[in-house]
């Protein structure tokens, strides 16, 4: 089961294990330059609001009621990364294993094949929790990402038209499986311890897709997608929760929602003039090696230099100061500088 | 259920300290910007009713639920308090009617997010 918490997607399992828990976040953060060169980690700005898509059905696109799910804003050319918390289990001194698949517009962004609601173990298609913390953008190539850029759909700059013919479906979808219980408590003994529908109405807003914001990919970034350490016997494949994550133009969030999105982020030229910080993150183990199929995919720059346009805020920068992350990611580390 | 709630946090920050020495009582007290006296008394019972506020930071610190410590110092958070407040009867009615489920059942209730057709 999924509930929507405080701006943040809670996975529950209570069939599998009573404190099988996965919170997914999605947060706002600088879009780094799309300029050849290989960024670190950008900070964690503050996090998206979310809102169920069935609180505005009259005033988004009944193919938003259809997929159903949640909704966030982004303005144009925005990034996002998405953080994943799987909650501990005190007793075992462990968090909760989880497989999670990530899609933007229905291609997955950790192979770059088309959306399958499966797991699949030779070609690694998914980001294990708590091994992988975060996940900031396709992989491109092993170590390498491109981050997640929102762009209008319809224009050619996401990752799904270029790989994928016909209707669109943007936004992101995510499908995540626990770990069974039998396989956790065997894996990690436990330690001692103390203790409706409702007809749709259609009004003013059509589906265009000047509303509807699919995923480009942006610069590139270090970041590993870290193996799924564990066998695949030991994933409770036949129970599973998923969410269509909208992502909605910001101009026409407050139409739908009438709430204010968030100002526009700091740009990466404006964050480094501060000398704020960047990150680095490293941790032990092997990691997914990328299939080509993302490697190939044009950035959001490039497509736009073929349109003869210039992206903007997109000029490189030097990037000063960079702080190393400790191997062995806490959920409670923080990424985020003091603002 | 004070007591209790004093002998379950030193048990735990002991634990923590075994491999971390930044959970000793004084460098915790440090990071909640209270009074190692104060915290000590915490976790002995003698100091039965620590603020709102200085649960939610050890829960934090210790990385345990704060509604569960909460609990266990025998309070209730202030925005569970402002959701019954505002309607009494019908949070009362629900709590009073679920108050012997299982927790899955329990879980059912509150409202999921509609997974529809991709």
């Amino acid at each position: 089961m999924i509930t929507l918490e405080d701006k943040k997607l809670t996975f529950r399992f209570p069939d599998v294990h009573p404190k099988a828990c996965l919170d997914i976040s999605f947060l706002r953060t600088l879009r780094i330059p799309d300029d050849g060169e290989t960024y670190p980690l950008p900070p964690g700005l503050d996090t998206f609001p979310l809102e169920h898509v069935d609180d505005h059905m009259s005033k988004v696109p009944g193919s938003w009621l259809k997929h159903g799910g949640v909704m966030l804003p982004m303005h144009q050319s925005e990034a996002m990364w998405i953080k994943f918390s799987s909650h501990q289990i005190t007793e075992r001194r462990q968090a909760y294993p989880f497989a999670i698949k990530i899609a933007a517009g229905k291609i997955d962004a950790v192979s770059g094949k088309p959306w399958t609601s499966t797991l699949n173990f030779d070609h690694q298609n998914y980001v294990v929790s708590p091994r992988q913390p975060w996940l900031d953008g396709f992989c491109v190539e092993e170590g390498t990402i491109r981050q997640f850029v929102a762009m209008p759909l319809g224009e050619g700059y996401t990752v799904e038209e270029q790989l994928v013919d016909g209707a669109y479906t943007g936004g992101l979808q995510i499908q995540v499986y626990p770990m069974k219980r039998e396989a956790f408590e065997e894996r990690y003994p436990e330690k001692q311890d103390p203790f409706l529908e409702q007809p749709y109405v259609f009004y003013s807003i059509v589906d265009t897709p000047k509303l509807s914001m699919g995923l480009g990919a942006g610069g590139k970034m270090k970041q590993e997608i870290k193996a799924d350490p564990y066998e695949p016997e030991e994933w409770a494949l036949e129970t599973s929760s998923r969410c269509f994550v909208h992502l909605a133009n910001s101009q026409a969030w407050q139409a739908i929602t009438g709430s204010k999105p968030p100002t526009k982020p700091l740009s990466a030229a404006q964050y480094s003039d501060h000398k704020l910080p960047w990150f680095d993150h490293y941790s032990e183990g092997p990691n997914v090696t990328c299939m080509d199929i993302l490697s190939g995919v044009k950035s959001v720059n490039e497509i736009a230099e073929t349109k003869g346009l210039t992206l903007l805020e997109n000029d490189s920068v030097d990037v000063d100061r960079v702080i190393k992350l400790r191997s062995k990611y806490d959920t409670d580390q923080v990424r985020e500088g003091e603002f | 259920m004070a007591t209790q709630f004093g002998q379950f946090l030193r048990q735990r920050r002991e634990e923590l300290k075994e491999t971390d020495s930044s959970y000793s009582l004084r460098r915790v007290a440090e990071k909640i910007g209270i009074e190692p006296s104060y915290l000590s008394k915490i976790e002995r019972g003698i100091e039965k009713s620590p603020s709102e506020h200085v649960v939610n930071q050890l829960a934090a610190i210790l990385g345990e639920d704060p509604d569960v410590l909460l609990a266990m110092a025998g309070k209730i958070s202030t925005d569970l308090a402002e959701i019954i407040q505002k309607r009494p009867q019908v949070f009362a009615e629900l709590i009073r009617a679920a108050k012997n489920l299982p927790d899955q059942s329990v879980l059912r209730v509150v409202r999921e997010v509609r997974d529809g057709d991709w």
